[in-house]
């Protein structure tokens, strides 16, 4: 079934297709927080930085569409169609890795109905749309001459789009000129977060001209690459001419991206030999100077792996300054880092390989290459009589027979993603059955992470172990301080009165536990019912008397504060503001806090 | 003043604040946001299910963190549905029902305020909206009513501002001597006045004067020009070296001997 390299490609291709289906589902059954690394600090990640590169490597498309159709160079013309084929792949996987990345896709025409000129978001949304069906209209022609759309009606509309090829070239320039440099414009609001060595006030200019250089460069690689495919020869003549486009875009490039940090005196100091330094270092001298140098060097213009070679370094830099740029070098506290999780990278790689699958398919069944006369399987396997000796290469052939590599696969997915309840994540857990029976405890008595003195022995000694930890509450290790101390200076009955009702069938059951009036004085003791409980006879209707919060806390401390103050003659260790931070004490509030 | 009416805001002095939460706990309940798994609502620091909550300092003190109510605010002028908007008091709220999640704001806001609920098949931004259903019935800020301490004071905002700077005149020992959220980032509704810095608040370091939408527009300016110049320098190179190339031809058909152009 699968007898070569290329069968093995696409058979790999499937799988990570099929792996990522697995993480879609998932993604929009459990949400963004279980299937993604992202959190709050960390809005934009992995599929932020995909959708830059996406973008960047369609820039061939608009750079090829300018050539051919408004420069009239015609030697470039055997470039187009696979070079604005790209673009539509590319804009594609931008708009599905979207859907994914949005919390709410099906809310993703709202900026088409709420128009916000004051966002860059609004502006790029706008030109994605319209230079997506630009493309659409672009690539429509190469699927309307094959011979399965052979009639009248389809074949004049191929015909009006051929006469207005130019007002789709020009408009596709427009929008693309304004948005690839838009893009980098989405990170001028954020000069908190985005990296000094990556920030710039050009970041739009160098986009978008770091676009045209990027997307030739991987328009080189391609028709490299789908020649051997094809076992055909590439030509070498045609790779050259990108591939000097791609040296002079980079080179201007380079410039502005150098030229502009030292301009503003930000290289010297953040040459500082942190990684983020060390990073962007590679990115410019791998991916940029080292091409360049190369590219000038005619014998390695002369080869075709030297060339592409060459290429993959510049799409190699141009796809690390966006990562860099949009997610590894963006600022985040150095507590909440962050690492993609297994779903979000499987949908990372399974939406190129989704577009490398469709891009096959557009290859074997489309006039796209030069000279590629159409091999239409799609028109002869549906009119052939034996359809079914073609299925190998249709769209449902393949799938069935991939179809247990498909099962293994996605069951492995599945078992592979995590399964964490992140709401409980942002909960740590105290030990604090460490310090069982310590006379005082340090601990985090309200979860606010502030840890307080708690004394453990002397609340062990009147109460029941239950009181705090909890007997009625699934799962909770120990109650906060404020459970029982409740009101801020009151003394607070801590008798659960709702949940005692609510258990016991509502107020129908008032009798339960009073007799005759229904108050306080009538109630009977705990232990008539939890009897079995250990130390049960302590506890008693009325003892169960938590003081004020305030006198609570001030309670574990105050005492030693004004022993060892007295003890040691300093005034100072007994004061609010050794405790409080206040300077001196708030007089409107401190008169409040009297009254009560 | 804006569109007639007053722009709210509240003073925040941070060296009356004890951390006692409570606070916190009424703007949990109040926002209906979940409790922990005690019942509880403290939960260390913002999040989906937390609008307000109390940062202790580096330098110590505890110090309320909670939306600025930026008067150009980074968020709303990010926000491509425009799902964040401003009030006309000047509050800075959320509109669920055009949001499409894309998170722009919570990358902008230079202090981290917006917080995502990650949880959620169907998330939403969360984010403090200065209790606004309780302002429209005559009510404080839950908050605000909830702080035993009085640290906090509801009014309008060039009111409050006058009030911070008494208090820093008056007792200068006291406090540091500026008003944070006067100009920050063009300068905010709520403000606090403080006797530590409040810069760990901010994400990474603290914005400068700049209103943070100026980063953008400046940019987005140029758009329409930069639209306009590119489609009439295209149309007209297209247009220009087609004629041209039309002459050639002609000049070619004339004259088939001279094949190149004249050198």
């Amino acid at each position: 079934m699968i007898s070569n390299w290329r069968e093995w490609t696409k058979t790999i291709l499937w799988g990570v297709v099929l792996a990522g289906g697995a993480a879609a589902v998932m993604r929009f059954a459990f949400g963004l927080g279980v299937t993604t690394g992202l959190d709050d600090a960390t809005p934009w990640g992995l599929w932020i930085a995909l959708k830059l590169g996406f973008v960047a490597l369609s820039g061939g498309g608009f750079t090829l569409a300018a050539l051919v159709y408004v420069f009239r160079l015609e030697s470039y013309r055997p470039l187009v169609r696979r070079a604005i084929l790209l673009a539509l792949l590319g804009y594609g996987s931008f708009i599905v890795s979207l859907i994914f990345d949005l919390g709410l896709p099906w809310h993703i025409y709202m900026p088409i109905l709420h128009w916000q000129h004051h966002s860059v978001m609004f502006e790029i949304a706008w030109c994605v749309v319209l230079y997506f069906s630009v493309l659409v209209l672009e690539f429509s022609p190469v699927v309307l001459e094959h011979p399965f759309f052979q009639n009248a009606v389809l074949q004049k509309a191929l015909h009006l789009l051929h006469k207005t090829t130019p007002v789709w070239v020009i408009a596709g320039i427009v929008l693309s000129t304004l948005h690839q440099s838009s893009l980098g414009a989405l990170f001028l609001m954020a000069p908190h977060r985005v990296h000094p060595l990556w920030y710039s006030a050009w970041i739009p200019v160098q986009f978008f001209i770091s676009a045209i250089s990027a997307g030739v460069m991987f328009l080189l690689l391609e028709v490299y690459l789908a020649e051997r495919w094809f076992n055909n020869e590439a030509r070498l003549d045609l790779m050259q001419k990108l591939a000097q486009i791609g040296k002079f875009t980079l080179g201007l490039y380079l410039i502005m991206r150098v030229g502009d940090l030292l301009w503003r005196g930000v290289l010297p100091s953040a040459l500082d030999g942190s990684w983020q330094s060390v990073l962007f270092a590679a990115e410019i001298l791998l991916g940029g100077v080292l091409p360049i140098v190369l590219l000038s060097l005619p014998a390695i213009r002369q080869h075709k792996e030297t060339l592409i070679t060459s290429a993959a370094l510049v799409v190699g830099g141009v796809l690390s300054q966006r990562m860099a740029l949009s997610m590894f070098t963006l600022w985040r506290p150095a507590e909440q880092p962050y690492t993609p999780a297994l779903a979000e990278v499987l949908i990372a790689f399974a939406i190129p390989a989704a577009a490398a699958l469709l891009y096959l398919f557009a290859m074997e069944n489309l006039a796209v290459r030069e000279g590629s006369t159409q091999a239409p399987r799609i028109h002869e396997a549906l009119s052939h009589p034996q359809w079914g000796a073609y299925q190998d290469h249709s769209l449902w052939g393949v799938i069935t027979q991939r179809s247990l590599l498909a099962v293994f696969v996605v069951a492995l997915a599945v078992v592979l993603l995590p399964n964490q309840n992140n709401a409980m994540a942002t909960l740590p857990k105290q030990p604090v059955q460490a310090g069982r029976g310590w006379e005082k405890l340090i601990l985090d008595g309200n979860r606010a992470s502030y840890q307080v003195n708690f004394a453990h022995a002397e609340h062990q000694e009147r109460l029941d172990c239950q009181v705090c930890h909890h007997l009625n509450i699934p799962q909770d290790d120990a109650s906060g301080c404020w459970q029982c101390h409740s009101d801020f200076s009151q003394p607070t009955t801590i008798f659960e009165h709702g949940l005692h009702q609510r258990t016991l069938q509502g107020n129908a059951s008032c009798e339960n536990c009073h007799a005759g009036a229904h108050n306080r004085h009538t109630a009977i003791d705990c232990q008539e019912c939890h009897a079995s409980t250990e130390q049960g006879e302590r506890v008693s209707t009325f003892t169960l008397e938590a003081p004020g919060y305030v006198q609570a806390m001030h309670g574990v401390c105050l005492e030693c504060h004004q022993r060892e103050s007295q003890a040691r003659g300093r005034a100072d260790l007994a004061v609010c503001s050794t405790c409080h931070f206040i300077p001196q004490p708030a007089p409107e509030g401190q008169a409040r806090l009297n009254q009560e | 003043m804006i569109g007639g009416v007053k722009q709210v805001g509240l003073l925040i002095d941070v060296t009356r604040c004890n951390g006692c939460n409570q606070c916190v706990e009424a703007c949990t309940t109040e926002n209906r946001l979940k409790k922990d798994d005690t019942g509880g609502a403290v939960i260390k620091g913002l999040s989906g299910q937390r609008f307000s909550a109390i940062a202790l300092s580096p330098e110590g003190g505890f110090v309320r963190q909670m939306c600025r109510h930026c008067l150009q605010a980074a968020c709303v002028s990010v926000c491509p549905v425009g799902a964040m908007y401003r009030s006309p008091e000047g509050v800075v709220l959320y509109d669920a029902q055009k949001c499409m999640g894309c998170r722009y704001c919570m990358m902008a806001c230079p202090y981290g305020i917006p917080r995502y609920e990650w949880d959620a098949a169907a998330p939403l931004v969360r984010k403090c909206g200065l209790c606004t259903q309780r302002l429209q019935s005559g009510q404080l800020p839950a908050c605000v009513e909830a702080c035993p301490n009085q640290v906090m004071v509801f009014g309008e905002r060039e009111a409050l501002l006058e009030e911070a700077h008494n208090r820093l005149a008056s007792q200068p020992d006291r406090y540091l001597p500026v008003v944070t959220g006067e100009h920050d980032a063009g300068g905010s509704a709520v403000l606090y006045i403080s006797h530590v810095s409040l810069d760990f608040l901010s994400l990474n370091r603290p914005p400068g004067a700049q209103p943070l939408p100026e980063l953008s527009h400046n940019w987005l300016g140029k758009v329409p020009g930069l639209a306009l110049t590119t489609g009439s320098l295209m149309t007209g190179l297209f247009w220009v070296i087609g004629r041209r190339m039309q002459f050639e031809e002609a000049r070619l058909r004339k004259n088939p001997q001279d094949s190149g152009r004249p050198e």
